[in-house]
């Protein structure tokens, strides 16, 4: 692990002959044994398949994309905001966490019949959705990052006649910073998921619908292509997130 | 020369009076956390410009002293607590005393400079000011051309001195040093004490200062105050009359030794007195 962080070349190489291996069992698994393509199509079909409707497969991206980074932007503004208030005012951490880990310990996606009802079948029932089950670990992270800081480096804060927004501001905002960009870097991958999975019961569009429908007409060389560009848009997004991370982090 | 050993208090308790106001008292301390006693019955003064240092056995309490000084802590009711001539809470001394904690706890997001910085823009100094008036000082501090570093690029002595200038920065008549050079190797302890000396008389700032080391109590101060056992209260007070600047060599004198065997003495008896009530407390279970 340590070596490979030390060597990004070295990573990125045994990543891609990874990744080259795990093709070439696919593609001989799916010729050589004749598999249908309801089991497991082979990867040139669905390569093939995937320029074939290049066009659909990139508004669908484009549609859930939309979602999930709008969702994901709001769940981190409400995690963010309400952490922030929780360090403000202590007194609010027993009156929000309690109620945040009940509305999330059930699966979000549980809630889905009841978001699409209150907000339509369109993009909104899905920004809502993300925005859920992001504002949730954003918060916890969040908060775990500004419980972290050094009770002696408050203690010289104050010392130097800080209030306590001048320690949030100068000190504790910045010691959460790295548990922050960790929590976002991970939701990252689940606002593209609960976006998708929110699309396949109901939408007007995105991979998610597209999914349910290649389904209905039992395309599934179409199903893998969907899955294909979702994967590689979390992929794109995670990558991002990962790269500010490092860039942003610069001292750790 | 005086060696004032107590219990007679000797010449230099008389002085606070002798001498004007000090600034800083301290009297009939006591502060207590559920049933330990930290402190008992503390009296401490500290004039204007003066070089106190403070010494004792680990656990007496010298901490508890130093948060209430810095005004993080309040002591029991009943005490006094007097800053500048004028009796006060321990609160508002809050932003009224540079305090430098044992740990140099730089901001590892900042650089030098900012980190040395921090204190005036708590105080509301536009940031262009703060590091013009930072970046003049940082030749005497031995930090010219590191002012872009950041911490983790810095030795301990370095970023002790990131430190120190934080606390100077932050210009206030009163410092408290906590065991600064505590984690220092010898070496550049040394070179620290003597540096801390030379920068102590250009700006003739007021300074308290903790330590373990009775070599550097007696090497900086003008006064070293002993501390018993816990509950801590002040067990000798004893003047520094060696002449300054003092050279390094000036340990070996026979004065110098003369000062720290008393000092030692009063140290041990404390040490034991702590250890054995370590063990009688074991000894129940």
């Amino acid at each position: 692990m340590s070596r490979a962080l030390a060597s990004p070349s070295l990573a990125v190489q045994r990543g891609i002959l990874g990744a080259f291996i795990l093709v070439a069992c696919w593609e001989g698994a799916a010729r050589g044994l004749h598999l249908p393509a309801y089991v497991l199509p082979a990867v040139s079909d669905i390569l093939a398949g995937l320029w074939s409707k290049r066009a659909t497969l990139t508004d669908a991206a484009g549609y859930t994309l939309l979602e999930a980074l709008v969702g994901y932007g709001l769940g981190c503004l409400i995690g963010i905001g309400l952490a922030v208030a929780i360090a403000l005012v202590p007194a609010l951490r027993t009156a929000i966490l309690p109620l945040a880990t009940a509305i999330n310990s059930v699966p979000v996606v549980g809630y889905s019949p009841l978001i699409l009802l209150w907000f339509g079948i369109g993009v909104s029932s899905k920004i809502v959705m993300v925005a859920m089950a992001v504002s949730f670990t954003i918060l916890l992270s969040m908060l775990a990052g500004l419980d972290r800081v050094d009770r002696r480096a408050i203690d010289l804060m104050r010392s130097f006649g800080a209030s306590r927004f001048g320690v949030l501001w100068r000190l504790r905002l910045p010691t959460a910073l790295p548990l922050l960009l960790a929590g976002m870097r991970v939701s990252t991958v689940r606002s593209v998921i609960v976006a998708i999975v929110t699309e396949m019961l109901g939408a007007h569009g995105g991979l998610g619908w597209v999914i349910y429908q290649a389904v209905l007409q039992i395309d599934f060389v179409q199903v893998w292509a969907a899955i294909f560009v979702a994967s590689a848009a979390s992929l794109a997004f995670f990558g991002l997130i990962g790269f500010l991370e490092r860039k942003i982090l610069f001292w750790t | 020369m005086q060696a004032a050993r107590l219990p007679n208090p000797g010449p230099t308790t008389e002085a606070p009076q002798a001498r004007p106001e000090p600034l800083l008292y301290l009297g009939a301390l006591n502060k207590t956390f559920g049933p330990v006693a930290a402190l008992s019955g503390l009296q401490a003064s500290v004039g204007p410009g003066e070089f106190v240092t403070v010494v004792g056995p680990s656990g007496c309490g010298k901490s508890t002293l130093f948060n209430i000084v810095a005004g993080l802590e309040e002591p029991d009711a009943g005490g006094i607590l007097r800053f500048e001539g004028k009796s006060c809470h321990a609160a508002d001394l809050l932003g009224r005393v540079s305090f430098m904690p044992q740990r140099d706890l730089l901001f590892p997001w900042r650089n030098v400079v900012d980190n040395a910085i921090l204190a005036l823009e708590v105080e509301g100094m536009p940031r262009d000011q703060a590091r013009a008036k930072a970046l003049k000082m940082l030749p005497e501090f031995g930090l010219a051309g590191f002012e872009k570093q950041y911490p983790n690029q810095l030795s301990g002595g370095m970023r002790q001195r990131v430190a120190l200038m934080r606390t100077f920065l932050f210009e206030r008549d009163l410092m408290l040093l906590d065991e600064p050079f505590g984690a220092l190797d010898a070496l550049t302890r040394a070179m620290m004490q003597r540096w801390l000396l030379d920068v102590w008389q250009k700006y003739r700032r007021t300074i308290l200062f903790i330590t373990h080391d009775v070599d550097e109590a007696i090497f900086l101060g003008d006064r070293v105050l002993v501390m018993t056992a816990r509950p801590g209260s002040v067990k000798l007070e004893q003047v520094v009359d060696l002449p300054r600047p003092r050279r390094p060599e000036i340990v070996t004198s026979p004065e110098f030794v003369r000062l720290k065997r008393t000092l030692l003495d009063a140290i041990e008896e404390e040490s034991m007195k702590s250890f054995q009530s370590s063990i009688a407390q074991e000894k129940p279970q």
